[in-house]
């Protein structure tokens, strides 16, 4: 009894973790299949070294900031990130940082 | 050309280049704070602690922890600083903190404290970017079961270190990139025991400042990344570090390594194989196990290896699979490094002593930034515990937050 008395909560502490699991706000951006093959691009890069929320929750929406840190991350050994690759992570990220600053109520550049 | 000079022409040229260039008259300082924490729950239900006190049993069990935080500035256009401090088993630490002047891609000159380029693990070593509490065995620092035996892994990561290293990365079109890096470091030691026969990992990593073995260690990393189509990749890898660790720079050690990588969309496998040959004092014969061989009785090889399979299966899931292992071969010390005990308790390691390890794990991003962890590991030694024991099972259940 004791045993059945403990799976309850810890299978509603599971079910509750795996609701709140994977946030994709991301996503939202990747709307089309152009963009969708710009994130898939990011995806596979930079998950490579390290996990996608360094970038996504980075709170950083500065395209010139960008720009260094995704110069900085291809020249890091066995990133695979080429010239062409450092495009698509780019325009990735900028999409993602208008988003961004649209949440936050920032002003938003023309493109 | 002497070696010697090879590589002396190779600095001046390198630091020809580096002075040739101006900074930008323009720059934004751009700074980057980040950091991670992992805290995580080791059991092992047959709990080898209990079945001989007090070491060379020696497992961690229960609750570790280990936290970093790093800030990363790029003062200009070639210029860089990062530093990066640690709290964990040895209290506070500085992992990283060096300057790094670039050139060009293909040249970088790297001088302050960081752990050399060595292996692929190296880059993954922070738990936030790796899916299992504890690390692969060649470069285990301290988890592993009956660590007291084994004085760790091959190459304990992270191992910082003082000194200065050139590296560079040349992209071959957009399907090849080539890696290199050299570098002379202090890397590791042991000016505590009267008769060394192990490198002092605890010291190599907090005593630094100062040192009574002055010459400094030398190493090269040489690796090939292969893009094959859009979702593919693949990495060859070859290092090797080489340096004495007694305070009369006598006793050598030597470390190296290979490593595969191969990553089709996101599911990544990765094989690594590493070796050190390390010389032993062996001027004190009573404190081995063994009587010392006339010829090659002075070192021992200590082999490691993994292989794991990881696979996402959703933005949030992955699993992995892991299968390693070490393999000592030579005589056995019967006393404990760093101990500076002569009198120190037997070694139930044998010439020829192995382990292995399975491991299952699980890791669940609640949200992007906070993962739990979770790891079944099977353990079998060569050599019975004193309970008469060499299969162990052990778990792991953690939860590493990064920002």
């Amino acid at each position: 009894m004791t045993a059945r008395l403990l799976l309850v909560p810890s299978l509603a502490l599971v079910a509750a973790l795996v609701a709140c699991g994977g946030s994709s706000s991301e996503s939202e951006v990747a709307s089309t299949p152009a963009a969708r093959a710009d994130y898939d691009v990011f995806a596979l890069r930079c998950s490579k070294c390290h996990s996608l929320a360094r970038p996504l929750n980075s709170g950083i929406d500065d395209d010139g900031y960008w720009r260094a840190y995704v110069a900085k991350m291809r020249r890091q050994p066995g990133s695979g990130i080429s010239a062409e690759d450092s495009v698509a992570i780019l325009r990735f990220l900028h999409a993602y940082s208008v988003e961004q600053r649209k949440r936050k109520g920032k002003t938003v550049d023309p493109p | 050309m002497s070696s010697r000079g090879l590589l002396l022409a190779i600095a001046l040229g390198a630091l020809l280049a580096l002075a040739r260039w101006q900074p930008a008259l323009a720059f934004d300082e751009e700074h980057n704070f980040a950091g991670s924490a992992q805290i995580d729950y080791h059991v092992v239900p047959s709990e080898p602690g209990s079945a001989v006190a007090p070491s060379p049993y020696t497992t961690f069990q229960g609750f570790t922890f280990e936290a970093a935080l790093k800030v990363a500035v790029d003062i200009s256009e070639h210029l860089s600083a990062n530093v990066k401090a640690c709290y964990g088993c040895h209290g506070f630490e500085m992992d990283m903190a060096y300057f790094d002047l670039r050139a060009a891609d293909e040249l970088n000159l790297r001088v302050g404290r960081f752990s050399p380029s060595f292996g692929a693990f190296n880059l993954r070593h922070d738990p936030a970017n790796h899916m299992t509490s504890d690390k692969p065995l060649p470069y285990d620092m301290g988890r592993m079961l009956r660590k007291g035996d084994w004085n760790n892994g091959v190459l304990p990561a992270p191992f910082p270190t003082n000194g200065a290293e050139l590296d560079g990365t040349h992209w071959i079109g957009n399907t090849a990139q080539l890696d290199y890096a050299g570098y002379v470091v202090m890397a590791f030691k042991n000016d505590t025991d009267p008769d060394p026969t192990d490198l002092n990992f605890q010291e190599s990593h907090l005593n630094d400042y100062l040192t009574s073995d002055p010459r400094p260690a030398a190493g090269s990393r040489l690796a090939l990344t292969l893009k094959a189509g859009d979702r593919a990749d693949i990495t060859l890898g070859a290092s090797g570090m080489f340096g004495t660790y007694d305070p009369n720079d006598r006793l050598t050690y030597a470390i190296v390594g290979g490593d595969f990588a191969l990553r089709v969309g996101r599911t990544a496998l990765r094989m690594e194989y590493l070796v050190r040959r390390q010389q032993m004092d062996v001027t004190n014969p009573d404190i081995f196990k063994y009587a010392i061989a006339p010829v090659d009785g002075d070192f021992f090889a200590k082999h490691g290896a993994y292989a794991e399979v990881e696979q996402p299966v959703t933005d949030a899931l992955d699993l992995l699979a892991r299968a390693d292992g070490m393999y000592r071969v030579g005589n056995v010390s019967n006393a404990a490094v760093g101990s500076g005990n002569e009198t120190a308790a037997y070694s139930p390691l044998s010439y020829r002593s192995w382990v292995a390890r399975e491991t299952l794990a699980i890791a669940y991003a609640v949200e992007r930034n906070l993962r739990f962890k979770g790891s079944l590991e099977l353990w079998e030694f060569s050599y019975p515990d004193q309970a008469g024991r060499e299969t162990e099972l052990s778990f792991h259940v953690g939860a590493v937050g990064s920002f």
